[in-house]
């Protein structure tokens, strides 16, 4: 058994993360010691690492929840859990999309200005999204 | 006027399966077979159209090129929504 500690620096997270971890439903103590203290097994520590993993592949801890649900229940199967893998790749997709327009609507405020020392006043940049401020509540 | 329905899922959606010839079945009696395109997307093989189409969860189905359902809708709600194209 480790405590929170212990368990934290296997896994590479703090003991705040452990902590917020257990509030979302993802991870519980293996048991506590007589003052209360959390200990830990070492299924945890590959739990923490399965959460870390997840994260970086663009999960939610709400998505990562739905995993562990999904990977404990007998009824699922790995269609179910590829489901789920494609339907977070159509968010990124949706997500990447969106920031290709903000960067497309940032390259033409920048092309339309020149910089320069002139007063925010005659800011090309200021004035077109002031403009459009304009257009949108028309 | 043809009508275009696509059912974009991953293959091998168990959900879908068995609710598709349902939901096809419902399409052909309130438009009618000659005015159905039916037409299942794979979502692996057609990912940009997907997302092109708003596509965010799985099943999905859309109306002539218009996401109407993001999850299998049930057969009422189905039929109300052919019948709502029906009278516009």
């Amino acid at each position: 058994m480790h405590t929170i500690g212990k368990v934290a620096m296997l896994a590479g997270v703090s003991p705040d993360t452990l902590r917020y971890y257990e509030k979302e439903h993802l991870i519980t103590p293996a048991s506590r010691t007589n003052a209360g203290y959390r200990l830990y097994d070492d299924q945890a520590v590959r739990r923490i690492r399965f959460i870390k993993t997840a994260q970086h592949c663009g999960f939610t801890l709400s998505d990562i929840h739905e995993l562990l649900t999904l990977k404990q229940a007998d009824s699922a199967c790995c269609e179910d859990v590829r489901s789920v893998a494609i339907e977070k790749k159509l968010r990124i997709e949706h997500k990447l999309r969106a920031l290709q327009a903000m960067s497309r609507a940032l390259d033409e405020l920048i092309q339309g200005c020149a910089g320069g020392e002139a007063t925010t006043d005659n800011c090309p940049i200021l004035a077109a999204l002031e403009n459009s401020l304009h257009e949108v509540s028309r | 006027m043809i009508v275009k329905i696509e059912v974009i899922a991953a293959p091998g959606c168990r959900k879908c399966a068995g609710t598709q010839g349902e939901l096809r079945a419902i399409a052909a009696s309130v438009l009618g077979e000659d005015r159905l395109v039916w037409r299942e997307v794979n979502v692996l093989k057609e990912f940009d159209y997907a997302v092109s189409l708003g596509v965010l969860s799985m099943p999905a189905i859309a109306i002539n090129g218009e996401l109407k359902f993001s999850s299998l809708p049930t057969p009422e709600q189905f039929r109300t929504m052919l019948t709502t194209l029906e009278s516009c």
